[in-house]
């Protein structure tokens, strides 16, 4: 009973932090807004006995990325927006309208669902006498899924390397060209202008 | 509400309720704003929201892939938010501006 009590707390503010983040003009309140909500997640992933992921939501998502997103909006003084109008106007209300539709349709159809447990014997009795979630979760995560966790981290790579080729600063001699094209080889000097 | 293992304290149910919630917000915040960081903020939200069925249904069905693949979600947001906000630094850069429905260079 407690625990229904605190998942609605959390998700009611969850939801509340979600709406502000759609609805703050200032771009940084917008950002720590989401934060709360991340944070709130968290505690949804605690209740859940997903201690692991509860953890990595706060340090990853709350932390990392987010730390990553207020960087580039200090970065880019982003204070002279809040004068211009922050939402479309031909389809705001259409968009709003499609949205409420949307929920409404997720609503009808999952009070119409009865799911049945598949019973996949990871209860949490037995993930506790099998040495605690997070052992039991990294056991399954690098027996069953080493492959995809590879992949992901070349995902991570690529998605590195293309960030740093997407900001990098473009030589000032001619700003109209690349420095180099994609494909060809930097040259030595021009690889160390860059950097 | 729906089934439940008699051991799971919360009805699976209830994650889907917040999970279509959140991710209602999300894809509202996406459609309606114009500002390219909130749209980015909007789609973490709607990824959140994935997030928690995933946990949800990986405790009612009493299986850790749903868990494990929670973190593959993590590592491609992490991917998307480097990238997307790489794409933001240059736009922003070129045309000095973040509203998405200036960029129009290639309407036909």
């Amino acid at each position: 009973m407690v625990e229904r009590i605190l998942f609605l707390v959390f998700a009611v503010l969850a939801v509340a932090g979600g709406l502000g983040t759609i609805t703050r003009k200032n771009v940084v309140h917008a950002l720590i807004l989401l934060v709360f909500t991340f944070i709130n997640i968290a505690a949804i992933f605690f209740l859940t006995q997903a201690y692991f992921l509860a953890v990595v939501q706060i340090l990853v998502y709350a932390g990392a990325i987010m730390v990553l997103f207020v960087f580039v909006v200090m970065f880019l003084n982003l204070r002279t927006f809040q004068e211009q109008e922050q939402t479309h106007r031909g389809q705001r209300w259409v968009a709003l309208a499609l949205s409420v539709l949307v929920l409404a349709e997720f609503v009808i159809i999952l009070a119409g669902i009865t799911f049945t447990s598949a019973k996949g014997g990871f209860t949490p009795e037995a993930v506790a006498a099998a040495g605690g979630s997070t052992r039991v979760f990294s056991d399954a995560l690098f027996n069953q899924m080493l492959l995809p966790f590879e992949v992901a981290s070349v995902i991570l790579l690529a998605a590195m390397v293309g960030a740093i080729i997407l900001v990098k600063k473009e030589k000032s001699a001619d700003v109209g060209t690349r420095a180099w094209e994609p494909g060809a080889e930097p040259s030595a000097e021009s690889a160390e202008e860059e950097v | 509400m729906g089934a439940t293992p008699a051991d799971m304290p919360i009805p699976v149910d209830w994650y889907l309720y917040l999970s279509a919630a959140l991710f209602v917000v999300g894809a509202a915040g996406v459609l309606v704003r114009r500002n390219l960081f909130i749209i980015l903020f909007s789609i973490e939200l709607m990824m959140n929201a994935v997030n928690i069925n995933l946990v949800g249904f990986s405790r009612f069905h009493e299986n850790l892939v749903g868990q494990n693949f929670v973190l593959f979600t993590m590592a491609v947001a992490a991917a998307e938010a480097a990238v997307g906000l790489a794409i933001a630094t240059t736009l922003f850069r070129n045309r000095q501006t973040l509203m998405v429905d200036l960029f129009d260079r290639m309407k036909g």
